[in-house]
């Protein structure tokens, strides 16, 4: 039982950041009807943000993480300058072509400034654990969790009760009546792919100090955050959370108690099998006319 | 208020507007009538700014706005309900329309008395305030598009066949509320096939012919000119 709430937790954590990235998929995705094929790298970048200001800068704790979050709400505002607006007239396939581009070589980039030997991002609670019920539970995954929980009442605030959130789901809908009442559309598209940016930032952060920091962890938690969506539902804010805490938890409870060979196995077989029998995912996808 | 000068658009290969030049003077309602695919909607996107202008210009209130974005000219006092209504599905009738107020909405400014102004117009939207876009019925629908525009506090409103798809009877108590609003002050320029209607509401005319304006006058005028009673009136 001990060992299961464990599972549990840690299978939370893990959940926890696939769905922060599968989060940024998504609201750039529903904003700007681009599937980022670079997702995973945005995570990726956003623990070597981590590691640039807390393992080689040195930088104290809040300055630290500061830093990292605005280094990526700067990148998120490049990639929507340099690689967004000249796409966005191509072809869906362009788009495509687009970021796998990007994502090669901002693995290649992460390659030449940090070397192929992995980092160990420290976290603020190293080491320290609590005690629940008899099972020992690491400070750090209970603060993602928590971190997570956080930024998702966040972004459901946002989303609900202020004209931006408001005004991106109204681009998401129809962009053509977005500007005639006025919005500033490329603002709110700009702001998505920040927010989207800084998502990865966070999760990327949190994931440090669980994995190593290597330039190659990009491409697995892409496929997470994939199976994410698939499984939630392609689009949906709540089916990329749902989606993300179980991929987490059926990786970390299938490496357990099945076999850590299979672990991955099992969350993309029950992806295939939403694909097959329900592709819509748990909350499907409820708005689909664009402008 | 609004002029447009020799307008010429394209869609593409398509020249849509071939030199349309039209006035509308503050205060008074407008209607340009035409056929489907005459250019109406066009024209409306051009002025809106949601359609590059290949040649000719827009004045608004004196300023050519030809150049401007589209949110620039919301800023100025022109706003659209489109074709098609364009109710966003996902957003309540109330966040419908107050996302329009972000064109004058200063930080933490009431809209209250906007809204209420709209809710008195169409009593029934008041009752759907917490619905989704996409539940409400066609005119109800359309009253949003309207009511969301008005929310824009325009000096200058643009409609684009409020009776498209609505059942007659609906059709006219929709232009009964253009004529309130229209009899409020604001100046309205709407666009129609339902000549009749249009018509009913207008105080001048245009008539549109695949890109050219090829009749104007008074609208008590257009409703006895032989042509427009062949053509559109079908008498
Ligand atoms: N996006 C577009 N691309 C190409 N052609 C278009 C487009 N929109 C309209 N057209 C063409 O321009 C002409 C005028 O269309 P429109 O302004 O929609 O007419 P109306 O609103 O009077 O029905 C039509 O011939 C139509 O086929
Ligand atoms: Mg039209």
């Amino acid at each position: 039982m001990a060992d299961f709430v464990q599972l549990i937790i840690n299978g939370l954590a893990i959940g926890s950041v696939y769905a922060l990235a599968a989060i940024g998929f998504v609201i750039v995705y529903s904003a700007t009807g681009v599937v980022n094929f670079a997702a995973g790298q945005f995570v990726m970048f956003g623990t070597f943000a981590g590691v640039a200001t807390l393992v080689n800068a040195q930088l104290p704790w809040p300055f630290a993480y500061g830093a990292a979050l605005l280094i990526m709400a700067l990148f998120g505002a490049l990639f929507f300058v340099s690689v967004y607006l000249p796409l966005r007239r191509g072809s869906i396939v362009t788009i495509i072509i687009g970021t796998v581009a990007v994502s090669i070589t901002m693995q290649n980039a992460a390659l030449l400034s940090f070397g192929s030997w992995p980092f160990r991002l420290p976290s603020p609670v190293e080491d320290s654990a609590v005690s629940l019920g008899g099972a020992i539970i690491s400070l750090h995954a209970l603060a993602v969790v928590a971190v997570t929980a956080v930024m998702v009442a966040g972004l459901w605030l946002l989303f609900n009760r202020t004209s931006v959130g408001v005004g991106m789901r109204a681009v998401a809908q129809d962009v053509q009546a977005a500007r005639l009442m006025g919005l500033k559309v490329n603002r709110l598209l700009a702001f998505s792919w920040i927010l989207a940016a800084v998502l990865a930032g966070v999760a990327g952060l949190m994931l440090g100090p669980m994995w190593f920091a290597d330039v190659n962890m990009g491409d697995p938690i892409a496929l997470k955050a994939f199976a994410a969506t698939i499984i939630g539902g392609f689009g949906s804010l709540p089916g990329a959370i749902v989606g993300g805490l179980f991929v987490g938890l059926s990786e970390v409870l299938g490496a357990s108690y099945v076999s850590s060979a299979y672990k991955d196995l099992i969350s993309f077989g029950i992806m295939i099998a939403f694909l097959l029998v329900r592709p819509q995912g748990v909350f499907g996808e409820k708005i689909q006319d664009r402008g | 208020m609004l002029s447009c000068n020799d307008l010429v658009v394209a869609h593409g290969d398509i020249v849509a507007l071939q030199g349309v030049t039209l006035q509308v003077e503050a205060g008074e309602t407008v209607a340009l009538i035409g056929a489907n695919g005459a250019g109406k909607t066009t024209l409306l996107h051009a002025i809106s700014g949601l359609n590059r202008v290949s040649s000719g210009d827009i004045r608004f209130e004196r300023r050519s706005i030809a150049g401007w974005p589209t949110d620039a000219r919301v800023s100025a006092g022109i706003a659209q309900a489109p074709e098609g209504r364009r109710i966003f599905p996902g957003l309540s009738v109330e966040e419908n329309l107050t996302l329009a107020t972000v064109s004058w909405r200063r930080w933490r400014q009431s809209i209250a008395a906007d809204l209420d102004r709209v809710f008195g117009l169409f009593p029934r939207l008041k009752e759907r305030r917490r619905q989704l876009g996409w539940s409400l019925s066609g005119g109800e629908q359309q009253m949003l598009a309207i009511g969301r525009a008005l929310m824009a506090r325009p000096k200058l409103l643009l409609l684009d066949e409020p009776s498209l798809g609505l059942a007659p009877r609906l059709a006219e108590e929709v232009y009964e509320q253009v004529r309130c609003i229209g009899e409020t002050g604001l100046t309205i320029l709407v666009v129609e096939q339902n000549t009749v209607l249009a018509l009913s509401v207008a105080d001048r005319a245009y008539v549109l012919e695949t890109g050219r304006i090829v009749l104007e006058g008074p609208a008590d005028e257009l409703k006895h000119n032989a042509r427009v009673r062949e053509a559109y009136l079908g008498r």
